[in-house]
């Protein structure tokens, strides 16, 4: 018997293992490449311009408030508070149809047990003629049936974001009994289409945005947000 | 908002259970926890309007009808006469006063107020606040008692720069700086507008003549006003929030209704000042578009129905109710009415996203990440926050604290870290990456730089077999693993030395950071981005009490005891045994023996392990081996 036999007799896992928020963010990119969306990036560091007011987010709403982003020097730029100028930079870019993901860090002022300064978002717009909030629906249904399987049930709320109207929450029903908000949607506001040039009249879109630590924690069952940014190799290993 | 199941259902013609109740404000999209009475309501920042008893009852309309017989005082008023001014219409286009003088004071209030502070009113202030509070549950609409005898001399209300202290009516001294909307009395400020009144003005317990204020204060000047003086404020939760332009009438009525109540008026006057900002809105009906953004085929008559029953009159456009600041267009509308048909009664479409062009997928980083994780790295992920400034790094202007007051420029601080954090958790093997973006400023700080940059850090035992257990992590392993593709030096491997680092550990440590796009081609040659198959493992919470190690040495003389030894120690399997491997593994070919060393880890999850215990472990495991013939432990 040799050493590299007696290797193979050991049960120990040699590999490392990726990161648990970024194997979800891959899975949930890859699930929404699948679907037809083409990912797209942009800077954390973004101007105010991109970051709310193309987002149809006014001067006066609280997200733009110093307790609630981060400003940088010269205070024209601010650490991204949302992925949504990603699609802002890209529609600029591009002309409809298209469909884009983009997904990465995002910061809000806060830190507490349930908060953190930065954390993930992935989100998805895709703009067509036509499209309606019953695509939106069906959209979402096939995210989160793939998420967290085909009997899952799901509910839909009003709400409000200024860059979607009709805007949405959408819950599932936990396995004890608890509705469990999970992402946030809506059909792209017109004003926010006409911002980047697009014909409001001639088309429409649609936008979804989920936290991406929010799905992790519950697709493995992490209860404290933190455990995912303390780098433990006895955590991390968990995720091979 | 807290609100008082019976108070909302006496404004509803039908009176639903608090279980059909909470499902139809839930479609509406009224977020809230229900604990026994009392609905604890999360509304958007839109739904200023229903911030009240009878703002959600007007919402709940269409389910289950409204009973609106509010209670109002009248009798004639008269006019006011009041040195007022209002020198800043655009922030405030309609404000009115009403001043009531009453005979007695009264402290035994009727059931219904008294209701509202034996549940969720809070404690009881004077009579005309009190009143006021309770105003504010049932329409919505902050008002403002002055105790009349202390406004004398003009009364001004203006948007001005502020540069003096404060005292509120709670007691509490502010210091007012920038521009602020308040109300001046002689050039004093005694309120601060739309979000809390001053003490100097304020009423007592023994006030009987009050000046009513109740206004439209625009949502923009006060925002963030509460948050920047530190005050709890509902009526700028509410103003923020927007309220109704035409309620001061209604609302000041029922004020007066509420006194008469309770004490003989002696004498009531009004007085409005309005400028000419208050026009309704208007938008065409147009049924195809709610039918388009909804994917919908409702008729006509469904969606006059809808509108009519939200409050919007219908002619030949839609007039939107004044309440309903939120609403301007199309969609606006398109979100009403799927509000009342319920979102979740929408029946889906799929869509075809076939005609998207695609694109190519750039596979650098999944790459380098595979590659890593084959060969033992685990990734992390940290915040880019440092206390570490310099001539590039980008300063956050407002910090959640000083040693967050700057973006990293470098990986490295923040991968010593995780390194000497596992360190301190007896890992014995490090191997950690990151990858991420780093921002800094250019030299002449006109422009950001971004670049995405790998950082490799290792310390520690190569691994947890016999071929690496006693090799260590070092500068020969990195180069190999890394530099071996091409003659030149691909990665730079420096070391950093533990002097300056919290820690007595020896091992070295060996640093790699690279900006990605530095990475020559030939790196990327023969590696793969390969396809992960995401395993949503259930997660064991980590303990946080120490782990202890025993390592065993058996000296085996049977050889073909090797395979049946060692499957009895990889099979151990116990709650405590945190994780067991092979470690050393020797033949001798003279004597025709074997000495395999075997390591146990234990830890337990919910407390320190004593020697005992663990030692009465290693016996159970231990035990059958040694009773085997062949295979010894020496000197035990």
């Amino acid at each position: 018997m040799s050493l590299d036999n007696i290797n193979l007799l050991n049960n120990i896992n040699n590999t490392g293992t990726l990161h648990p928020v970024n194997q979800t963010k891959d899975y949930l990119l890859d699930l929404l490449r699948e679907i037809g969306f083409q990912e797209v990036h942009g800077p954390e560091i973004e101007t105010e311009e991109f970051n709310f007011d193309m987002l149809n987010i006014k001067k006066s709403h609280p997200a733009r408030q110093m307790h609630d982003t981060f400003y940088v020097e010269g205070k024209k730029n601010v650490l991204r508070t949302h992925t949504s100028p990603v699609q802002i930079r890209s529609m600029l870019d591009k002309k409809p149809p298209m469909a884009y993901s983009s997904a990465g860090r995002v910061y809000r002022k806060d830190d507490d047990a349930t908060h953190l300064p930065m954390f993930h978002q992935i989100e998805g717009i895709c703009v067509d003629k036509n499209i309606n909030f019953a695509n939106l629906k069906n959209l979402i249904h096939q995210i989160l049936h793939n998420l967290f399987g085909s009997d899952v049930e799901i509910r839909f709320r009003p709400s409000y974001f200024p860059f979607t109207e009709p805007s949405a929450e959408v819950d599932i029903l936990s396995n004890s009994g608890k509705w469990l908000e999970i992402l946030g949607c809506g059909i792209v506001n017109p004003v926010v289409l006409e911002n980047c040039n697009i014909d409001s009249k001639k088309y429409s879109g649609l936008a979804f945005g989920l936290g991406v630590e929010r799905i992790a924690m519950l697709k493995y069952g992490v209860n404290d947000i933190r455990e995912f940014y303390k780098s433990n190799l006895d955590f991390l290993a968990q995720f091979k | 908002m807290k609100l008082v199941y019976t108070d909302l259902i006496n404004f509803l013609s039908e009176k639903p259970s608090k279980n059909l109740l909470s499902e139809k404000l839930f479609q509406l999209g009224h977020e809230h926890e229900v604990h026994g009475d009392i609905f604890d309501m999360e509304l958007t920042p839109n739904r200023g309007d229903c911030l009240s008893l009878i703002g959600l009852a007007r919402d709940l309309k269409i389910f289950f009808g409204n009973s609106f017989d509010l209670d109002l005082y009248k009798d004639n008023i008269g006019s006011l006469d009041i040195n007022f001014k209002n020198l800043s219409p655009e922030d405030c286009p309609k404000i009115s006063f009403l001043e009531i003088e009453i005979e007695d004071i009264q402290s035994n209030y009727k059931p219904y107020l008294k209701n509202f502070f034996d549940t969720i009113g809070g404690n009881k202030t004077n009579f005309f606040t009190d009143i006021s509070n309770y105003i504010s549950y049932e329409l919505g609409q902050p008002t403002h008692c002055f105790d009349s005898a202390t406004i004398q001399g003009n009364l001004v209300f203006e948007k001005k720069y502020c540069n003096n202290t404060f005292k509120t009516l709670l007691g509490s001294e502010i210091y007012l700086n920038d521009d602020n909307c308040v109300f001046s009395l002689n050039n004093e400020v005694i309120s601060l507008a739309g979000v809390m009144g001053g003490a100097s003005t304020a009423c007592t317990p023994k006030t009987k003549k009050v000046l009513i204020e109740c206004a439209y204060f625009k949502s923009e000047p006060l925002i963030g006003k509460t948050i920047k003086y530190n005050l709890t404020s509902d009526a700028a939760h509410k103003f923020e929030r927007g309220v109704d332009i035409k309620c001061h009438d209604t609302v000041l009525r029922r004020f007066a209704k509420i006194v008469h109540d309770h004490a003989k008026i002696k004498s009531i006057k009004q007085r409005s000042f309005l400028s000419n900002n208050t026009d309704d809105i208007y938008i065409p009906k147009d049924l195809h578009k709610i039918n388009k953004v909804l994917g919908t085929q409702l008729a006509e008559s469904e969606y006059e129905h809808y509108l009519k029953k939200l409050g919007f009159d219908i002619n030949s456009k839609i007039k939107v109710p004044s309440y309903r600041n939120d609403i301007k267009t199309q969609n606006d509308l398109a979100e009403e009415i799927a509000r009342v048909i319920g979102y979740n009664n929408i029946e889906s479409h799929p869509i075809s996203l076939t005609n998207i062009p695609s694109y190519k997928k750039n596979d650098m980083v999944p790459m380098i990440e595979s590659f890593l994780c084959k060969n033992g790295f685990s990734e992390v992920i940290n915040f880019p926050f440092t206390s570490k400034r310099e001539k590039k790094s980008i300063i956050i202007v407002n910090p959640l604290d000083s040693n967050r007051e700057n973006f990293r420029t470098s990986l490295m601080d923040s991968l010593i870290e995780n390194l000497l954090y596992n360190e301190r958790r007896q890992k014995e093997s490090i191997k950690l990456f990151e990858i991420s973006d780093i921002y800094s400023k250019n030299s002449k700080n006109t422009d950001i730089l971004q670049e995405k940059r790998l950082g490799i850090i290792i310390s520690g035992r190569q691994g947890n077999n016999p071929k690496e257990f006693s090799k260590k992590l070092d500068y020969k392993y990195l180069n190999h693993l890394l530099n071996s593709k091409s003659k030149n030096e691909i990665f730079k491997i420096t070391e950093i030395h533990r002097d300056t680092l919290d820690t007595k550990k020896k091992d070295k440590i060996f640093y790699v950071e690279v900006c990605l796009d530095d990475i020559p081609d030939i790196f990327f040659s023969n590696l793969r981005a390969d396809k992960k198959f995401v395993n949503f493992i259930s997660y064991k919470p980590i303990s946080e009490f120490p782990s202890s190690t025993r390592d065993f040495s058996f000296l085996i003389t049977d050889l073909n005891l090797v395979n049946e030894i060692t499957n009895i120690l990889n099979g151990t399997k116990d709650e405590i045994i945190k994780d067991s491997f092979i470690f050393d593994f020797y033949k001798n070919d003279k004597t025709d023996t074997v000495k395999l060393g075997y390591r146990f880890i234990f830890q337990s999850s919910v407390k320190t392990l004593s020697d005992e215990e663990i030692n009465k472990k290693v016996q159970e495991i231990i035990n059958p081996i040694i009773e085997l013939d062949g295979v010894c432990i020496p000197g035990m």
